[in-house]
């Protein structure tokens, strides 16, 4: 007898056998599980990453939109239904250490919008993106000292969306689209 | 064709990252499942699952049988798990709390009080008998696999197995919809 035969004999019982099957269910974890992974493993450093960010209302399904980030220094002339690199703004009294980066979704068919990454120890509370007022635009402003940031979108609390204009991470093979922003 | 498991740890093993992304990502909900009916619910299955993947990572050149990766590291998140529990009772009452998510709620309510139930008697079960029932009937396991992975003889496996169906069709007997 197969061990399986042998198991499925066991479970004669129609109770537990009604219990078995709902627990065999899937159950599908935040799949930014792997990005935090990831992060840990290149960094030596064992820090765990907190855990409020680890919520269940992160396990969903799908949604899409186009995304688009602005960084850096220079203006992308685009329009704004496309992906576009707003420029920074002058010099401010935090330049010495910061820089200020604009980042810009256009996801007309999205209610919520925000940005993990290195900068937010890749909480998708920290970072939410406003809408403009122009219909399906979001945009929100960060101050990051000069570095390097793999990042990405979350869209709806459901969707990655990469940045489409700035190179990718070798982490986004697996799936969730990882961008690295460079700040000089 | 996929990369099979000892391919990606010969990469993983050499450098590269998105083949332990690879492994990461055909393990995590299948052993997150495991984990979620162990624990009760997902934010503390997500914590065993990373923390079972960062320290799966960090033993890796450990891995004597890499085509049986799957084995190696479900040993890592059992044990992960049963550390994690032991943790969560100093913290708070475990056993017979009432798991505060539910897998998928795409069913109609009569499924989901059905589910509810069963997570709520699962959660009342001794540890041990849990973790064997799910061992055996959930993930397939037979006694000897169970027995190498958790330490326990056999016969002593069987008996919980037992203990916990007895137990678990006694808590679900009177809510039991048909």
């Amino acid at each position: 007898m197969s061990m399986s035969a042998e198991r499925d004999d066991e479970l004669q019982d129609e109770l537990l056998r009604r219990v078995v099957d709902e627990l065999r269910r899937p159950v599908r974890l935040d799949p930014t599980l792997d990005l935090r992974v990831l992060r840990a493993i290149r960094e030596p450093a064992p820090a765990r990453p907190a855990r409020p960010w680890l919520r269940p209302a992160w396990v969903a399904a799908a949604l899409a939109a186009g995304v688009m980030i602005a960084v850096g220094l220079q203006s992308r002339d685009r329009p704004s239904s496309s992906p576009t690199t707003v420029a920074s703004p002058a010099a401010t009294p935090f330049a010495e250490s910061t820089r200020p980066v604009y980042l810009r979704l256009d996801a007309p068919a999205s209610s919520r919008v925000s940005v993990v990454g290195d900068f937010n120890d890749w909480d998708p509370s920290a970072t939410p993106l406003s809408p403009t007022g122009d219909r399906g635009v979001w945009t929100v402003e960060l101050r990051l000292k000069p570095g390097r940031y793999h990042y990405t979108f979350l869209i709806d609390g459901r969707r990655w969306a990469g940045d489409p204009s700035e190179p990718r991470a070798p982490e986004s093979d697996f799936g969730a689209p990882v961008s690295v922003l460079t700040v000089s | 064709m996929s990369d099979s498991d000892a391919a990606l740890v010969a990469r993983t093993l050499d450098g590269d990252l998105t083949a332990y992304a690879a492994l990461m990502a055909r393990y995590r909900d299948g052993f997150g499942r495991y984990a979620y009916h162990m624990l009760g619910n997902h934010e503390d299955a997500q914590e065993a699952m990373q923390d079972s993947f960062i320290r799966a990572y960090r033993a890796l050149k450990d891995c004597r049988e890499p085509d049986r990766f799957g084995a190696w590291l479900f040993r890592i998140v059992v044990n992960r798990c049963r550390t994690m529990r032991r943790r969560l009772l100093r913290h708070r009452r475990f056993d017979g709390d009432l798991p505060d998510e539910i897998p998928v709620a795409d069913h109609a309510p009569a499924a989901f009080e059905w589910r509810e139930e069963i997570a709520r008697a699962l959660a009342r079960l001794r540890p041990h008998y849990r973790e064997a029932f799910l061992l055996r009937y959930v993930e397939g396991l037979d006694y000897a696999e169970m027995a190498r992975m958790t330490g326990a003889k056999e016969p002593a496996l069987r008996m919980r197995v037992k203990r916990a169906g007895d137990q678990l069709r006694e808590l679900l007997r009177d809510v039991h919809v048909g």
